[in-house]
């Protein structure tokens, strides 16, 4: 069998000095001969390492003595010779040197991504959340009550006694809506008298004076302590926090060399997204407390609809929604309103139809 | 073209080599982005699969992409490095990375335990991937390589590590006396052309291709030279950006009340990210100026015709096509800053290079440390 001679340049390993050779296919045997045709090394095809065809480079050769040959095969022709001689072309590349299967696996990428970060993190996230140490999270818990306490957070001013009415208050219901779970409440102020309670790791929740003033009346209180316990019961602290991992996980499995700069953007952009599911989740248990508790969900409707007046509320939607922490004010007012509908319908009901006050509402209160 | 490489870079003159002899012979890349762009969309899919381990093997092929796309007089580069030890080292530098960022928020003993820790490896481990970085790249048949001594090593690393971790370590045994140890971390910054040089020096002139070594002249004021002209161009960026993102950012909140922290961090990363196409591409072009002009092999001096202009026209552009198409011109960028920045390397040596290369033979680092050199992959980007 006659085969067809490459040209190529051979380096020995030994010097960078070139020697001009003819690099040769015989079966399975590859063949480097000088011009004058005198055998200079030979081995077989499986003890040579070739390099992946690229576009414009040479072919690289190594053979097992070290040398190497650099040889032309923009026309295919090695490429068929090496193959036909029982070179294996590794599925990477071939999957490679096909477009559509390219273009295929990028969308099946997007795919991929789109799946673990909608269904499988938030899976994932809840499974390890659940089996967590609670002395871990309690431990996370006060570092960030003693930072915020630092920094941010001032003693409460209320009386005494509020403290004390509030607290047996979320006791009793707190023990009807999740008997089991620990929770610890924590009274404090900040200088704008900002209008909000928090949950911390670990059970601890935070009431600001801020909210307790502006609140029409207890039950809208507890009603918002209720969200907060709510967080707690599933443990959102510790999932958001082990999902934010795993998309920043995520970010650096796809942009790993980009830089940290590029895969903390989606970082963000997924906390936010979760915790949007997570204050939905919250309500839900909010309205599921005040009505084990027997109580109206008609206060914190009242609570949503003042918060709304006060923060200037615009009512163009100019965000838009990925870009939001909370549901807006305006649907979280809908859920609210469609359940005390049901209130009334039922016959157990709570409230009196229409004529919706704060006196109704602590009436309306089955104690 | 100006073959005159004590113009590219004004006062600084190569001492040792006048690049004498023949006209001086260029770097080509030949590489293209449609090629590229497939080789990284299966490395980007693989090593989602594999949750990360392929990367080390995607590492592999991308550097054999470029560097055997990298030609000089008509032969190309080639790379080695065996995936596994690159996966070794990735690992251990993660566990390393992570026991770093969590050991303080654990406690101050662990963290300082962490530090003692990363500054009696870090030196050793800076040696070997400079080792498995050269060791594995070849050229005409023979191998780059690295002259590794430890005691060498901790001599020139351990310092710059030292002053790069004392800011970190000073906030978190000493978190009362804030002011003090900002000015401190101030005055550290005065170091960095001076820790830059160091380390640059040291992968420089410590090299050796075949049994030739590689020297590199001590040019610690021309580094402080151009970084205090980049600072100009480190304000200018941090000025443009910090007015342009901070007036829309203004406008984002007054018109549609966009919460605080996520505009902060959106802020941020747009912020950092127009001070660096700003600064970078003049720092980048000039400081490989100097490097490759204070580079030398017996006989063979070395220059690059970069400008930071044009380079900077290459970086805004990969910049803002790779945000218009959400990352997929990324590769396409790598390609043409490859393109541009191997394109402008220029070599000269007194004899021809064909002649220069027939003389060269293999060194007895390559033949004595294969098994040193697969031991341990590490890439680091300096």
């Amino acid at each position: 069998m006659t085969s067809r001679g490459f040209l190529a340049c051979r380096f020995d390993g030994r010097s960078a000095e070139s020697a001009a050779v003819i690099f040769r296919v015989e079966g399975g045997i590859l063949k480097v001969e000088a011009q004058d045709g005198a055998l200079i090394e030979s081995g077989h095809v499986k003890s040579v390492v070739v390099s992946e065809r690229f576009r414009e480079t040479p072919r690289l050769i190594r053979f097992r003595s070290g040398s190497t040959l650099e040889v032309d095969d923009k026309d295919g022709a090695l490429a068929r010779a090496l193959e036909n001689a029982g070179l294996h072309v590794s599925p990477v590349v071939r999957l490679q040197g096909w477009w559509q299967a390219v273009v295929v696996a990028l969308a099946g990428l997007v795919a991929l991504m789109a799946l673990a970060y909608f269904k499988g993190l938030p899976i994932a996230a809840k499974w390890a959340a659940e089996r967590m140490p609670h002395t871990i999270e309690q431990r996370m818990g006060e570092q960030v009550l003693a930072v915020l306490d630092e920094n941010h957070l001032d003693p409460s001013t209320l009386p005494g006694y509020r403290h004390r009415v509030l607290t047996r208050r979320f006791a009793e219901a707190a023990a009807k809506a999740a008997p089991s779970v620990p929770y610890r409440l924590e009274f404090r102020a900040t200088e704008k008298d900002l209008i909000n309670a928090f949950a911390l790791p670990g059970g601890i929740i935070v009431l600001l004076d801020g909210l307790v003033k502006n609140a029409a009346n207890d039950d809208a209180v507890l009603g918002v302590l209720g969200h907060e316990l709510g967080h707690i019961v599933h443990k959102h602290n510790t999932r958001q926090l082990l999902q934010s991992t795993g998309v920043g996980i995520l970010a650096g499995l796809l942009w790993g060399d980009f830089s940290h700069m590029a895969s903390s953007v989606p970082v963000v952009l997924g906390m936010l997204h979760y915790s949007r599911g997570f204050e939905a989740e919250a309500d839900e248990f909010a309205i599921h407390f005040l009505h084990v508790n027997g109580m109206s969900a008609k206060p914190l409707r009242y609570f949503f609809v003042a918060l709304r007046a006060q923060r200037g509320w615009r009512p163009a939607q100019a965000l838009p929604e990925f870009l939001t922490t909370h549901p807006s004010t305006d649907d979280r007012i809908n859920r609210l309103e469609k359940e005390i509908e049901k209130e009334t319908a039922r016959p157990a009901g709570t409230a009196e139809p229409g004529t919706a006050t704060e006196e109704n509402a602590r009436d309306g209160d089955s104690r | 073209m100006s073959a005159d490489p004590a113009r590219a870079v004004g006062p600084l003159t190569p001492s040792s080599v006048p690049p004498l002899g023949p006209s001086p012979s260029r770097f080509i890349f030949t590489g293209s982005g449609s090629e590229y762009f497939r080789i990284w969309v299966v490395n980007l899919v693989l090593t989602v699969l594999t949750l990360g381990i392929y990367s080390a093997w995607a590492k592999v092929r991308r550097a054999r992409y470029f560097w055997q796309n990298t030609r000089l007089e008509g032969h190309v580069f080639d790379y080695h490095g065996r995936p596994i030890s690159i996966l070794r080292g990735r690992i251990f530098a993660l566990v390393l990375l992570a026991a770093y960022s969590w050991a303080f928020q654990f406690s101050t003993r662990a963290g300082l335990v962490t530090v003692a820790v990363l500054c009696a490896v870090g030196p050793w481990l800076f040696m070997r991937a400079q080792q498995f970085k050269l060791g594995n790249t070849s050229f005409r048949g023979l191998r780059f390589g690295f002259r590794a001594k430890s005691s060498e090593a901790y001599r020139v690393v351990l310092p710059v590590l030292v002053l790069w971790l004392s800011p970190a370590v000073l906030f978190a045994v000493f978190g009362e006396y804030r002011q003090p140890i900002l000015i401190f971390s101030l005055l550290t910054v005065v170091f960095i052309p001076w820790m830059h040089h160091r380390l640059k020096a040291y992968q420089h002139g410590r090299a050796t291709y075949g049994d030739r070594h590689f020297a590199f002249g001590r040019v610690t004021r021309h580094f402080y030279g151009v970084y205090v002209k980049g600072l100009i161009f480190v304000v200018l960026g941090a000025v443009l950006g910090g007015v342009g993102l901070g007036t829309a950012f203004y406008l984002l909140e007054m018109e549609a009340g966009i919460p605080g922290t996520i505009a902060k961090v959106i802020f941020g990363a747009g912020f950092a990210l127009v001070t660096y196409v700003f600064a970078w591409p003049y720092l980048a072009a000039r400081l490989q100026q100097v490097v490759w002009i204070s580079t030398h092999l017996p006989g063979v001096s070395f220059w690059t015709e970069c400008k930071a202009g044009t380079l900077f026209g290459i970086v805004f552009m990969n910049v803002a096509l790779t945000l218009l198409t959400c990352g997929l011109y990324w590769p396409f960028g790598a390609v043409a800053l490859a393109r541009y920045r191997i394109g402008c390397m220029r070599v000269a040596s007194i004899v021809p290079l064909d002649t220069f290369a027939a003389g060269l033979h293999a060194g007895s680092v390559t033949a004595a440390g294969d098994d040193a050199l697969d031991s341990f992959g590490l890439d680091l980007g300096i």
